[in-house]
């Protein structure tokens, strides 16, 4: 299973890359909500740490939504989606090439949103920066894998990005607090409760919804027009 | 034809519910004591409680009326999800507003990161996506699918965004104790009256709607063959 899913992640990455456009749309509008809330403070004015963690996680998720429309649309066109469905792979690897392909877009994008954070809402990166970077990685994984699995639900519709939105926010809110928090004490070095707990938490997410994308993603990735 | 009819039990059980909320208003303002320091407005309680405790209830039963109809096919676990759903989104709505003007007058704020709000409001938020879910224009079968998928991953969230909530909590200043402590014993009568006489009534407005929905899943199948 997971030699076809690296298969249709590395497609999907080859598709999406070769095209030009495939993370740009994303990456835009990531950038314009950093730059729109630094607007919020006046001249000179330094913006709190968990202000702009919560920020730069704003900005993932929106880019989030955006990676995982483009990357289910992909096979729209064609009925291309009956070549994915009919392959000899379980219908779970699509999920995990999805899922795969959507780690690396988005990882890529907040390679663009944390200096762009750091810039614009002016931050510094205190020595918690490798807590940050693991949080990050690991809230990543809870994100995508909740992202591919609801992502297969706008499958031919038309009103995609702002459904997807409303479903998909307020299931990630265990996982945007933990990385708002864990964030803003990377930009702080101050974080009186912890880390522990916090990754424990994020870790208990990703395990859940990999679970549950397993289980529950060929109910959801179907031959329906 | 005949599971379409309502079911004869269905009218009684509202019935019961409206007597039994007009006798939990009867203990509410007459039977209970008024509360020493937070007068009258306490009364309040009576409502917030039984709301919240069932709206869950109500977002449990989606969750397990998803599951039963994505094992079974069955769509009368469609019909009681999208019900339970419904139902749920009002009495969590209607929970968040008393406990928001409960926190007006007790705490002083109309808001608070407190775990059990926050939940809620959360929870408030994922059914009313998955209710404005229900209502795309999408094949039956596929709407019923995602609904069933988006119903059990609503519900595997609620004890993280509880835990998360709590978390996050601890580095605010907390603004109240635990509540429902030290209770007079008539107080706590009516606490669990009014419980009873809402689970009537979120019994009554579920099946209702189930029921209806049923129907109306009903009169589209015979439009679309009146058609063909």
């Amino acid at each position: 299973m997971l030699s076809a899913a690296l298969a249709i992640a590395s497609k999907d990455l080859r598709l999406l890359l070769s095209r030009g456009t495939g993370l740009v749309q994303a990456l835009l509008l990531g950038l314009l909500l950093i730059f729109v809330f630094s607007l919020s403070q006046r001249v000179g004015e330094v913006m709190g740490p968990q202000g702009a963690a919560a920020i730069f996680w704003l900005a993932s998720a929106f880019c989030q939504v955006l990676i995982f429309n483009t990357l289910f649309s992909i096979e729209e066109a064609n009925g291309a989606r009956f070549g994915l469905l009919l392959a000899p792979v379980p219908v779970q690897a699509v999920w995990l090439g999805k899922g795969i392909a959507g780690f690396a877009l988005l990882l890529c994008a907040q390679a663009v949103f944390l200096p762009a954070a750091v810039v614009f809402l002016g931050q510094t990166v205190s020595p918690l920066w490798h807590v940050g970077l693991a949080t990050v990685l690991l809230a990543d994984v809870g994100i995508v894998a909740l992202g591919a699995l609801l992502g297969a639900l706008s499958q031919g519709q038309a009103a995609r990005e702002s459904l997807l939105s409303i479903v998909l926010f307020p299931l990630l809110v265990p996982v945007l607090l933990a990385g708002i928090r864990v964030g803003a004490a990377a930009f702080a070095d101050d974080i009186p409760e912890g880390v522990d707990s916090w990754l424990g938490l994020v870790a208990a997410f990703d395990a859940l919804f990999l679970g549950a994308g397993i289980v529950l993603f060929p109910f959801v990735y179907g031959g329906e027009e | 034809m005949r599971t379409n009819r309502l079911s004869p039990v269905m009218p009684l059980v509202g019935l019961v519910a409206g007597l039994a909320l007009a006798l939990c208003q009867y203990m509410i303002f007459v039977y209970a004591p008024v509360e020493q320091t937070m007068g009258i407005v306490q009364k309040i309680f009576y409502f917030h409680m039984p709301l919240a405790w069932w709206s869950l209830i109500s977002f449990f039963t989606v969750f397990a009326a998803s599951i039963a109809f994505l094992r079974t096919r069955n769509w009368k676990w469609d019909a009681l999800s999208g019900a339970a759903a419904e139902v749920g989104v009002l009495f969590s709505g209607l929970a968040l507003v008393t406990g928001s003007i409960w926190g007006r007058h007790s705490w002083g704020v109309w808001w608070t990161w407190d775990p059990r709000l926050t939940t809620t409001l959360v929870m408030w938020f994922v059914y009313a996506g998955y209710l404005v879910l229900r209502t795309l224009d999408l094949p039956r079968e596929r709407l019923g699918t995602v609904s069933a998928v988006v119903g059990i991953v609503a519900f595997l969230d609620v004890p993280l965004v509880f835990l998360s909530a709590r978390l996050w909590r601890s580095i605010h200043p907390a603004v109240f104790a635990s509540r429902g402590g030290g209770l007079e014993p008539e107080m706590k009568t009516t606490v669990i009256a009014c419980i009873v006489a809402f689970g009537f009534l979120w019994a009554a407005l579920t099946w209702l709607r189930a029921a209806q929905r049923r129907m109306a899943a009903r009169i589209d199948v015979l439009a679309t063959e009146t058609t063909i």
